[in-house]
């Protein structure tokens, strides 16, 4: 690394935080929308299911790394796919094994990993141009960004539907239980109003920090328009 | 040779790392099989005690009981005697499978004790279609089963499903899964049944 301390842990973090909200793949950057949508039902299987995608993605991109030199470019989308395929496959073993009931419940979404756009995504942009460390504290950014989208919109939907969160009573016992948040309607129906909601923060907060920059920018020179058809 | 230089020149990376994914997954699977096997046994004799209450011994059989599947190949019945704590016989427990509308249907099915009447079935594992397919696991199409005769069944479009008979409702929207479970049904039972009576397994049953 030639780069200076500074700018080498400014890129670790970088690495690290960017995926827990400036880019978190559910939230901001909505790709890999398949679990979020079907395996939010209740918190303990969107854990799993964070937890697993963190496993395959910390695996992953550490392997793509380290073979980032060796890729032949017209070959590299089947090296990831095939090195994605082994740690998801791996991590479905492991949860037969030791999480049998958790297993169950998530049924074919945890082969379905294979498939996930996020970690192909990390795969290629990042992995593939990094080394090592930095693609292990993205895979470990990425994947708690992506657990933590989970985990919040399968409170949210498992509070409402059962009055429960984590299976503990949450909810006062005369309370009317949504059952319409358990079914797929419900999970876009959480998915839509939680994004508007951060859409709302997020615009709040870029307002509140453009307004200094507002009356300096009227003596800036007109940035060239292109032209659109 | 000169292409075959070029193939290794271009794949190498590919052949040897497809070699040590396939060897790390080998490695995993033989030191998680045991113990996915003993899961998967759990699960059978703890369906089996919802099936038929009162069970708490489950005895392999030991006579060999081949069945010959649809796609022409055999395989052996995996059998158990269900048993109550007084080593009186309940009934009989076994493992079926086949092919549904999204993928393979593992199921356990359980007969009485003289294979005169199913006791009922449940869903081992099963990828059919969420709220479509996959509710040949819900009670409504299971209860069917129940106290059904150990014949060959048939699957109807309409009919009263709390009758006992060899008549099954298929459910609405999901009618190849309904299929799958019956035609599964009807591989194995019949075959399973016969083989017991020619080994004198059944027939004449204790009280």
């Amino acid at each position: 690394m030639s780069a200076p301390n500074g700018s080498t842990s400014g890129l670790y973090s970088k690495a690290l935080f960017t995926g827990l909200w400036r880019e978190n793949p559910t939230f901001r950057l909505m790709i890999g929308m398949c679990p979020p949508l079907a395996v939010t039902t209740a918190v303990k299987p969107a854990l799993t299911m964070g937890l697993s995608v963190i496993f395959v993605l910390v695996c992953s991109n550490l392997v793509v790394s380290l073979m980032r030199n060796l890729l032949k470019p017209h070959l590299r989308i089947i090296m990831f796919t095939v090195t994605i395929a082994t740690f998801v496959t791996i991590c479905d073993l492991f949860l037969k094994a030791y999480q049998p009931q958790m297993s169950e419940i998530l049924g074919a979404y945890v082969p379905l990993i294979i498939v996930n756009c996020i970690i192909i995504f990390r795969a290629e942009a990042c992995a593939s141009k990094s080394g090592p460390l930095v693609s292990i504290l993205d895979g470990v950014g990425m994947g708690t960004g992506f657990t933590l989208a989970l985990c919040a919109l399968s409170a949210v939907r498992e509070l409402l539907a059962t009055g429960h969160v984590f299976d503990i009573q949450v909810m006062p016992k005369a309370f009317v239980p949504w059952l319409a948040l358990q079914m797929p309607v419900g999970a876009f129906v959480t998915l839509g109003l939680m994004l508007g909601l951060i859409n709302v923060l997020t615009r709040k907060r870029e307002v509140a920090t453009e307004d200094p920059e507002a009356t300096v920018a009227p003596s800036a020179p007109a940035a060239p328009v292109p032209a659109t058809t | 040779m000169s292409r075959l230089k070029y193939f290794l020149q271009q794949s190498w990376l590919l052949l040897a790392s497809s070699f040590c994914f396939g060897l790390l997954i080998a490695m995993t699977n033989a030191a998680l099989s045991d113990r996915i096997e003993q899961n998967k046994a759990a699960k059978l004799n703890d369906i089996t005690k919802r099936l038929l209450p009162g069970a708490e011994v489950f005895q392999p059989v030991a006579a060999e009981i081949q069945i010959k599947l649809p796609d022409g190949t055999q395989e052996q019945a995996r059998i158990l005697e269900v048993l109550a704590g007084d080593k009186q016989r309940l009934g009989w427990s076994f493992n079926v499978h086949g092919s549904g509308f999204a993928g393979p249907i593992e199921l356990v099915l359980t007969t009485d004790q003289g294979f005169q009447k199913i006791m009922g079935f449940d869903v081992l594992a099963s990828s059919e279609t969420p709220g479509f397919g996959d509710q040949i696991k819900s009670d409504y199409y299971r209860r069917q089963y129940v106290n059904a005769p150990t014949e060959p069944l048939t699957l109807a479009k309409t009919g009263d499903p709390a009758m006992a008979d060899s008549q099954i409702v298929a459910i609405t929207g999901a009618t190849v899964s309904s299929q799958a479970v019956v035609d599964i049904v009807n591989t194995f039972l019949p075959q399973i049944k016969s083989q017991m009576q020619e080994k004198g397994l059944i027939g004449n049953v204790g009280p």
